[in-house]
């Protein structure tokens, strides 16, 4: 794959990069008007969907198991996670262009946010000084997987424009990501 | 226009503690916002730190213990100040974001008050550290899209632009040749006094926070280009505090430390478009009013001098957060090689120079062109937004 630097084999650096398009994103949706922004927010949630399964399947299980108090740290993220879910549930139903959007659009942006600094300093921290670089480079390995599913940024030499028109709806994205998730970690963990 | 501190009564001292609730400020929105918002919030933070220390090692000198006790109570609500003001900024702020902005504090701060400085020499200085914070910013924000995947615009919202100044690994000066000449504090313009105050506070606090921040990070690329430029920064605070008559009595300078708070808290309220923060500043600038007060009582009584006649009749121009980037880019254009020698400033690389480059790169490139290089491997391109055309310095346009 073109583009690849030492800290592609670093599953945190990645996040943290995810992290940045994600709010990249929700500028892109904030932009756009009518079709447009219908199609950026359709892209901002399954981004989100693809970024939430691979943490619930590879960054937070470790974080239980081999973080002390793992449990703990995983279940306080899960909570910020419900919590932007119920925000997104209420986007979901509404018109993009209502005036109600940008406001409730805004609020999610905020819980989206705060969720990933959470992550950042609270999760992924503990992940950097528990986890080898072995282990760190298996789990990049399988991000990116998951990544392939809903490229975030085009990849030199793959048809990602004509994969993200092809996404489908978010439960078959959030499938198909755990499914590229399991198969990488059973080649790489 | 036409305000003059000395006549106006601020909020009686013992009024001026405040509770839990009011020090619980709401803050600000990190993507939203004003970015020249964010801007006075980290210079009032600068500011206030800057009294609280200055206030510190008053006290330490000071052996009346009246006047001492007088020191702590207006340091203990100066330090409430510093709490309401800093923590303006929102926790969703990263780091390096906060950084960044701390960096356009820097160009657009130093840049104003290069433009307003009536004295040649002080000018001069300011000039020459302004192409320094501007580089700095251009490496923070190459940084900042490797690790966080955003690009700094997103902070600075156009304002100021991101490109090369004069190169960061060229900063690294012998601290001989960072000592500048300071004005004459009987013959200066009031103003000058204020300027060189105003922007020691700034860049000391910065070189504080990176102090502090830098090794929070766990990149390398990251930990070494806060300790580089910390290290600048340093050789900043050195550059600026030198410009400040030593001469000033500890009672003078306290009078013109209260004097530039309540400068600064005028203008900022007189600019700001977010009214929670303009409450906070018309707040603030009542409280300094009582400060000065007694800091001029103090000055009367022990230094035997009239205020008055160190003070401006009234404050000068509102100090105003807006774009330089012309004013820039004609620095860009002339002063890009220059370097100092002794209080001077030359364009040839002398030997002392040569000298201090060898001894700290060690024959390396320093961490600012490790993350140019690690940036162009990672995009194959470097960060930049140039909005008002090419970089005026054809060496430093991007190959």
């Amino acid at each position: 794959m073109a583009g690849i630097t030492a800290s592609d084999t670093d599953v945190v650096a990645l996040l943290m990069r995810q992290h940045g398009d994600i709010r990249t994103l929700f500028d892109e949706v904030e932009r756009a008007t009518g079709n447009e922004r219908r199609a950026a927010f359709r892209r901002l949630v399954q981004l989100l969907a693809v970024h939430e399964t691979a943490e619930e399947e590879i960054v937070h299980p470790f974080t239980r198991l081999s973080v002390p108090d793992g449990e703990k740290v995983v279940e306080d993220r899960l909570r910020e996670e419900r919590k932007a879910k119920e925000t997104l549930s209420q986007l979901d139903d509404m018109d993009p262009d209502s005036p109600e959007f940008l406001p409730a659009l805004e609020a999610f942006r905020l819980e989206v946010m705060a969720h990933a600094r959470a992550e950042e300093r609270y999760e992924f921290n503990h992940i950097r000084r528990t986890a080898g670089p072995a282990r760190l480079a298996a789990m990049a390995a399988a991000l990116r997987a998951a990544e392939a599913v809903a490229p975030t940024r085009p990849h030199p030499g793959t048809e990602s424009a004509v994969k993200n028109l092809m996404l489908g709806p978010v439960a078959s994205v959030m499938d198909r990501t755990r499914d590229a998730v399991r198969k990488a970690m059973g080649r790489n963990g | 226009m036409g305000f003059n501190p000395l006549e106006h009564q601020g909020i009686p001292l013992e009024r001026q503690v405040r509770d839990w609730r009011e020090l619980d400020v709401d803050p600000v929105d990190p993507d939203r916002g004003d970015p020249y918002t964010r801007c006075r919030i980290i210079t009032m933070n600068g500011i206030e730190v800057e009294a609280i220390l200055f206030n510190h090692q008053f006290a330490r000198h000071c052996p009346d213990a009246e006047v001492k006790r007088q020191l702590a109570q207006v340091r203990y609500v100066e330090a409430q100040q510093q709490k309401a003001v800093n923590w303006l900024l929102p926790g969703l702020a990263s780091v390096l974001e906060t950084t960044i902005a701390y960096e356009q504090v820097a160009v657009d701060l130093t840049g104003w008050v290069a433009r307003h400085e009536p004295d040649p020499y002080l000018r001069q200085a300011y000039e020459f550290g302004v192409l320094e914070d501007f580089d700095h910013l251009y490496r923070y924000a190459n940084l900042y899209e490797m690790i966080e995947h955003r690009k700094a615009e997103s902070i600075v919202d156009g304002l100021t632009e991101v490109m090369p100044g004069r190169p960061t690994k060229f900063h690294h000066r012998d601290p001989y040749d960072n000592v500048r000449d300071p004005y004459d504090r009987g013959t200066t313009d009031p103003l000058s006094k204020l300027h060189a105050l105003t922007i020691m506070s700034a860049e000391q606090q910065t070189m504080n926070f990176y102090m502090n921040v830098g090794p929070q990070y766990m990149e390398p690329i990251a930990r070494r280009l806060y300790q580089e430029i910390g290290l600048i920064e340093e050789e900043h605070v050195t550059h600026y505090e030198s410009l400040v008559d030593p001469g000033e009595t500890w009672w003078e300078q306290l009078v013109n430390h209260e004097y530039n708070e309540c400068y600064l808290y005028h203008s900022f309220m007189e600019q700001e478009p977010d009214p929670k923060v303009r409450a906070i500043w018309e707040l603030h600038l009542n409280m300094e009013l009582e400060h000065l007060r007694i800091a001029c009582d103090l000055m009367r009584r022990h230094d035997g001098r009239e205020p008055r006649e160190i003070l401006a009749p009234e404050l000068p121009n509102v100090l105003t957060f807006e774009e330089n980037k012309q004013f820039v880019r004609h620095l860009l254009d002339t002063q890009m090689d220059l370097t100092t020698l002794g209080a001077g400033y030359v364009r040839d690389a002398h030997e002392r120079f040569q000298r201090m480059q060898e001894r700290i790169h060690g024959g390396q490139e320093p961490p600012s062109e490790q993350v140019m290089a690690q940036h162009r491997e990672m995009f194959g391109r470097e960060y930049r937004m140039e909005t008002e055309g090419p970089h005026p310095d054809i060496a430093s346009r991007e190959k």
